[in-house]
C-alpha cells in the first residue's frame, strides 16, 4: 500500500466533489457573503460620511446661532451704551440748567440781599443820623435851630466817617 | 532491520534537524523583529509563515525521499 | 515502488518499533503497525470498532469497472473476510494488498478500474456535503437582508468573521489589486481543508477519515492552485520564467535560469501537496500510535499497562490540541501560499521575488 501513490478512484471522486464544491461555493456561497460584507462596509462608510456631514451642519448652525447671539449682545450693549449716554446727557443738561437756575437765583438773591443791605444801611445811616442829631440836639439844643441844615450836616459827617472806614 | 530502513530513518532525522534549525532561526529573528517593531507584527508574522513554509517544503522533500528509500 | 508498497509504513511508527517487535512475537498480540496503517490508509468499509469479537463497521458501495466483466456495483459487505463476489475479492497480499482484484482465468490477479466509495471517499463526500450546506446556508441568510440590517450572529456571524478576516488579512495583501477574482477560490480551499481536517480529528463515524492526509486529495488541491496560478498568469509572470532579468549568459545558449524557473512552477504546488499530506497524515499517525501504546502494553502486566494508559491519554489530549492547531494552520498555510503564488503571477509591473515575499 503506497501512501505516496494516489488512487485513481479517489482522484476521480476528489476531482468531482471538489469541482462541485468549488462551483457551488464560488458561485453561490462566498460571493454573496463578500458582496454583503462590501455593501455593509460601504453602507457604514456612507453612514459615517453622512454623520460627519450632519455634524458639520450642526456645527455650522451652532456657529450661526453663536454669531446671532453675539450680534444681539453687541446690539444690546450698543443700546445700553446709547441709553446711558442719553441719561448722562440728560443729567448733565439738567445739572447745567439747575446750576444756571441756581446761579440766577443766587444772583437775584444776592442782588436782593445787597439792595436790602443797602436799604438797611441807608436806614441804619438814617437812624444813626437821626440818633446823632438827637444826641447832638441834646448837646447843642440851641445852636442848631434849623433842622434841615442840622440833618444835612450830620449826613455829611457820616459820609466822611464811612469813607474813612472804607479806605 | 534492513539497511534501507535505517538509512530512511537517519535521513528523516537529518531532515528534521535541518528544518528545526531553520525554523528556529526564523522564529527567533521574527520574535526579535516583533520586539523591536511591535506595530509591524502582522507583516512579520505573514513573512515568517511563508519562509517557514518554504523551509518546511525542503524538509518535506527530504522526507519524501526517505519514504522512497524505505 | 513495489518495495515501498509492501514495506510502506510510516516513520512515526519507528518510534514504537521496540514495542512492535515485542508484540510480533505473539501471534495473537495486537498489531499496532497494521492498525495505524489501516486507519490512516483507505479501506472498503468504515470500521468503527470491535464489539464482543464482532466488527462494527459501515459497509460502503463498491463500484468497479473491469474490462472483462463490465461494471460491478455492490455492498462491500459481500467481500468481508476475503470472500469472493462476482469474481472480485480484496487481495490479501501481493502488489495489490488491500485492494479489490479480479482473478483472471490464468490465475493471476488484475486490478479493475476502481471507483468504489471507500472510507476516504465517503468521508470526502460527507464533508463536501457538510461544507456546501454550511456555506450556502450562511449565504442564504443574506438573501432577504439589506446593508442596513444588523450584522448576523451565531454560525453566520462566525462565517462572516472568518471570511472578512481572511480577505482582509490574507487574500487582499497577498494577491494584490485584483484579489476579488481569486477570493472565492481561496476561501473555498481554506474552508474545504479546514473542515476536512477538523472532521478527521473526530474519532468516530462521520469523522475520522484521513481525507486531507491522503495524497490524492492533496494532489487535487495543489492542482487547483497550479491551474489558478498558471492559467491566469500575467505576461510579466511568463516573461520572468522564460526570459528572466539576469545576465544573458545564464539564458543563452544554455537556458539555466529559465529551466530552474520552469521547474519551480511545478515544485511550488508539489510542496503544497506534500506539506498538507505529510502534516495531516503525521498527525493521524501520531495520535493513533499514542493510542496503540495502551493496547501494546497489555502484555506487560497491569502496573505497566495502567501507567502507560495514563501517559497515553495525557499525550493524546496534548496531541489532539496540537492537531487542532495544525488543522487550522495547514489550511491557513495552504491558502496563504496559494494566495502568494497567485499574487506573484498577477504582477504587472516588473516583478521581483524578494519584494513579493515581503508583501
Amino acid at each position: 500500500m503506497g501512501l505516496l501513490q494516489p488512487e485513481s478512484g479517489l482522484l476521480f471522486w476528489m476531482l468531482l466533489s471538489f469541482g462541485i464544491v468549488f462551483f457551488l461555493l464560488a458561485r453561490y456561497g462566498f460571493p454573496v457573503i463578500l458582496r454583503a460584507l462590501e455593501s455593509r462596509k460601504s453602507y457604514i462608510d456612507a453612514s459615517l460620511l453622512a454623520a460627519r456631514e450632519a455634524e458639520e451642519k450642526l456645527e455650522h448652525l451652532r456657529s450661526d446661532g453663536q454669531k446671532l447671539l453675539e450680534s444681539a449682545e453687541q446690539q444690546q450693549r450698543e443700546i445700553l451704551r446709547e441709553a446711558s449716554e442719553l441719561r448722562e446727557q440728560i443729567i448733565r443738561e439738567a445739572r447745567k440748567k439747575a446750576e444756571s437756575e441756581g446761579q440766577r437765583i443766587i444772583a437775584t438773591a444776592q442782588e436782593q440781599a445787597s439792595a436790602e443791605r443797602a436799604a438797611i444801611l441807608d436806614d441804619a445811616r438814617h437812624q444813626v443820623a437821626v440818633l446823632a442829631i438827637a444826641v447832638s440836639e441834646k448837646l447843642l439844643r440851641e445852636k442848631l435851630t434849623d433842622e434841615n441844615s442840622q440833618t444835612l450836616l450830620a449826613e455829611r459827617l457820616l459820609d466822611e466817617i464811612e469813607r474813612s472806614s472804607k479806605s | 532491520m534492513d539497511l534501507g530502513i535505517i538509512g530512511a530513518a537517519i535521513g528523516a532525522g537529518l531532515a528534521a534537524i535541518g528544518a528545526g534549525i531553520g525554523i528556529g532561526k526564523i522564529g527567533s529573528s521574527a520574535m526579535e523583529a516583533i520586539g523591536r517593531q511591535p506595530e509591524a507584527t502582522d507583516k512579520i508574522r505573514t513573512n515568517m509563515i511563508i519562509i517557514a513554509a518554504l523551509i518546511e517544503g525542503v524538509a518535506l522533500f527530504a522526507l519524501v525521499v526517505c519514504f522512497l528509500a524505505l | 515502488m513495489s518495495y515501498l508498497k509492501d514495506k510502506g509504513f510510516f516513520l512515526f511508527i519507528l518510534l514504537l518499533s521496540p514495542l512492535f517487535s515485542l508484540g510480533q512475537t505473539d501471534s495473537t498480540a495486537f498489531d499496532a503497525k497494521s492498525m495505524v496503517l489501516g486507519h490512516i490508509g483507505d479501506s472498503y468499509e468504515w470500521h468503527i470498532g470491535s464489539i464482543g469479537g464482532g466488527d462494527l463497521s459501515v459497509s460502503l458501495p463498491v463500484i468497479v469497472y473491469s474490462p472483462h466483466s463490465g461494471w460491478h456495483c455492490f455492498s462491500s459487505k459481500k467481500l468481508r473476510e476475503g470472500q469472493e463476489y462476482e469474481g472480485l475479492r480484496i487481495a490479501a497480499g501481493g502488489d495489490y494488498a488491500g485492494k479489490i482484484v479480479e482473478r483472471q482465468s490464468d490465475g493471476s490477479d488484475v486490478r479493475p478500474f476502481d471507483l468504489s466509495i471507500t472510507k476516504t471517499v465517503a468521508g470526502l463526500l460527507i464533508n463536501s456535503l457538510l461544507l456546501i450546506l454550511l456555506v450556502l446556508g450562511s449565504s442564504r441568510w443574506y438573501k432577504h437582508r439589506r446593508a442596513d440590517s444588523p450584522a448576523p450572529g451565531g454560525f453566520v456571524g462566525l462565517m462572516e468573521y472568518l471570511v472578512s478576516s481572511l480577505v482582509d488579512s490574507l487574500i487582499k495583501p497577498c494577491v494584490g489589486p485584483n484579489y476579488r477574482r481569486f477570493a472565492p477560490y481561496l476561501l473555498t480551499v481554506f474552508c474545504f481543508i479546514l473542515l476536512n481536517n477538523l472532521m478527521g480529528l473526530l474519532p468516530i463515524f462521520p469523522g475520522g477519515a484521513n481525507v486531507t492526509g491522503n495524497i490524492a486529495v492533496a494532489f487535487v488541491l495543489a492542482l487547483a492552485t497550479f491551474l489558478a496560478v498558471n492559467l491566469f498568469g500575467s505576461r510579466a509572470y511568463w516573461k520572468e520564467i522564460f526570459w528572466p532579468d539576469v545576465p544573458s549568459w545564464l539564458k543563452v545558449p544554455l537556458p539555466l535560469i529559465p529551466l530552474i524557473e520552469f521547474v519551480g512552477i511545478f515544485t511550488k504546488p508539489f510542496a503544497l501537496m506534500i506539506r498538507l499530506f505529510a502534516n495531516m497524515m503525521a498527525g493521524h499517525a501520531a495520535i493513533l500510535s499514542l493510542t496503540c501504546v495502551i493496547f501494546v502494553t497489555v502484555e506487560m502486566g497491569t502496573a505497566i499497562n495502567s501507567s502507560m494508559t495514563f501517559v497515553s491519554v495525557l499525550f493524546n489530549i496534548f496531541m489532539n490540541c496540537l492537531e487542532l492547531l495544525v488543522a487550522f494552520l495547514q489550511a491557513y498555510v495552504f491558502t496563504m501560499l496559494s494566495a502568494v503564488f497567485i499574487g506573484l503571477s498577477q504582477e504587472h509591473h516588473k516583478p521581483e521575488t524578494s519584494e513579493q515575499v515581503e508583501k
